[in-house]
């Protein structure tokens, strides 16, 4: 068997399977591996909430019995894997990274764990997140149960929320991919501020039966890679109809990348101002550098608007409506008070008091925006924006407080592309696209729904062209 | 610095100008409130016809 080097901490998950198969190293050593890097470095990032040694190591021993006789099941077959923990593991803690659930032991996995499961990958950790994920509006990123979420490529900064655990882990190298969740931002953010690869998938794609509730109709699972195509594997793996998900699509995905149209087909909206004046200064050259690549790649990017609505109030109200219910026996219980965050314990009191009338405005201004975006995506393929304006805010920041501003009259471009986008059901991808401050910084891809095909094919062509999803931190 | 008429006048009004200003709910539960209180007047401004459902259950 070969040492395990570096590399193969970083691999793809294609690069890491045929390792397998070729039996150059077993399922086995390359869980023990990970298991100890986890181990070893989860903690330096508040990466890891809990380690499943016992449980990975017996899986892996199963699936190099399957690789001996050559059973194959897949490209995600004997790969390790992190799940964000508000995603049930039987018989082990899921806290929600709450401390009132700190004890909280289900006894039946997520959907999401079966069905990797069934493929031969190998759960080796539940990992970190904000409280709740964050629902109640938290300001600080020490709102968890395992303290701030710290980005491996430097330290002193937040590695974002509310997915901070799987963002942080695949960007050490700590697993290959991780299972991640977005209500408004937290697959999208986090991926950003710690430079890996990650989709959010369209509403209704991927079960979340078994995974934490905040608001039933916003919540979305989904991975965190190194690249475009390792999402797409994962992804095939993980969507499909389950009767148990009241939003389930009953749609599945098929990874079909030879069916990609071409790319100059492809008609992107964006607006340039995104890239210049609303990002922030040090981010600009890196924006710049990744534009002139996607325009190589073929497509026609075309100035365009965001539509225009309230985003963030009618989000607001939905999730602070959902979230009111979904936590009442919490709030009212008086446990809430032993959440970590103050203001996020406010937000959760205060959003038993959102108005019947307001939240069902809220929804049928909704129907309004998937209205128009439908339009608007009979026009365009896609819609292309920075991840984030900027790179990863100071882990001790308040993330309230106001951080860039562009020049008064600076035209909105997709401002409210993550919450619109959410609310739309719509997907995005997450591609690394540069440095900035020697943090990374993304470009986000948001399609019509179920146009996951479509993005993840920018994706790979974008990333065919550059290099900066395969650079890696120093870590340890 | 010679104190003027004006200056001291200003000085003393400050404090009252002070509390007539509306200061921010210093319970934050109330501020939070106040805060989806907020968003839902911006959502009453919005027109939707008659006919436009709630989008319930949701479907992307």
């Amino acid at each position: 068997m070969a040492a395990i080097g570096d590399d193969l901490f970083f691999a793809t998950i294609p690069e890491i399977n045929a390792r397998l198969k070729a039996k150059e190293i077993s399922a086995e050593e390359l869980t023990r591996a990970f298991l100890d890097r986890l181990q070893q470095y989860g903690p330096r990032y508040n990466a890891l909430a809990l380690l499943l040694r016992q449980e990975a190591l017996r899986k892996a021993r199963d699936v190099d019995q399957d690789l001996k006789r050559e059973r194959f099941r897949g490209a995600l077959q004997g790969i390790p894997y992190g799940a964000k923990d508000l995603i049930s593991y039987a018989g082990q803690p899921t806290t929600w990274g709450a401390k009132p659930y700190a004890a909280q032991v289900f006894d039946y996995n997520a959907t999401v764990i079966d069905k990797l499961d069934d493929v031969g990958s190998i759960i080796t950790a539940k990992l970190s997140m904000v409280e709740l994920a964050g629902g109640g509006g938290y300001t600080r990123a020490s709102a968890s149960l395992t303290g701030p979420g710290l980005n491996p490529w430097d330290r002193t900064r937040w590695s974002g929320g509310s997915s901070s655990g799987p963002a942080a882990a695949v960007a050490a190298g700590l697993v290959p991919f991780a299972i991640g969740s977005e209500t408004s931002g937290s697959i999208v953010t986090p991926a950003s501020f710690c430079g890996v690869t990650a989709l959010r998938p369209t509403y209704g794609l991927v079960s979340r039966h078994g995974a934490m509730a905040l608001s039933w109709t916003l919540d979305k699972l989904g991975p965190f890679a190194r690249s475009a195509e390792d999402c797409g594997l994962i992804l095939q793996t993980i969507a499909g109809k389950d009767s148990n998900d009241p939003g389930s699509a009953g749609k599945s995905f098929y990874y079909t990348p030879q069916y990609a149209r071409p790319m100059k087909e492809l008609k992107i909206a964006y607006a340039a101002v995104d890239f210049t004046d609303r990002a922030e200064p040090p981010a600009r050259a890196a924006f710049a550098t990744a534009l002139e690549a996607v325009k190589a790649s073929g497509v026609q990017l075309v100035e365009a608007k965001l539509p225009v609505f309230p985003y963030g109030p009618t989000l607001s109200l939905i999730l602070n409506a959902e979230m009111g219910s979904i936590f009442e026996p919490l709030i009212t219980s008086g446990r809430v008070d032993e959440l970590a965050d103050p203001p996020q314990i406010a937000g959760l009191k205060a959003s038993l008091s959102v108005p019947a009338k307001d939240y069902l405005k809220a929804m049928r201004v909704r129907r309004l925006i998937q209205r128009e975006f439908a339009r608007f995506f009979s026009e365009y393929d896609a819609i292309l924006t920075p991840g984030r304006p900027g790179p990863a805010v100071a882990a001790n920041a308040d993330l309230d407080a106001p951080g860039y501003q562009p020049p008064a009259g600076t035209a909105p471009g997709f401002q409210g592309i993550i919450q619109a986008g959410n609310l739309a059901g719509l997907p995005a991808l997450v591609l690394p696209c540069g440095f900035a401050d020697n943090l990374p910084v993304a470009l986000q891809v948001v399609g019509l729904p179920f146009s996951e095909n479509q993005l993840l094919a920018i994706g790979r062509e974008f990333q065919s062209r550059t290099d900066w999803h395969r650079r890696r931190p120093k870590v340890g | 610095m010679k104190l003027t008429r004006r200056k001291l006048a200003a000085a003393l009004l400050a404090p009252a100008a002070a509390a007539q200003t509306p200061q921010p709910a210093a319970d934050p539960v109330q501020a939070a409130r106040d805060r989806i209180k907020a968003n839902g007047d911006i959502l009453a401004k919005v027109d939707v016809p008659m006919d436009v459902e709630p989008a319930f259950q949701f479907k992307a």
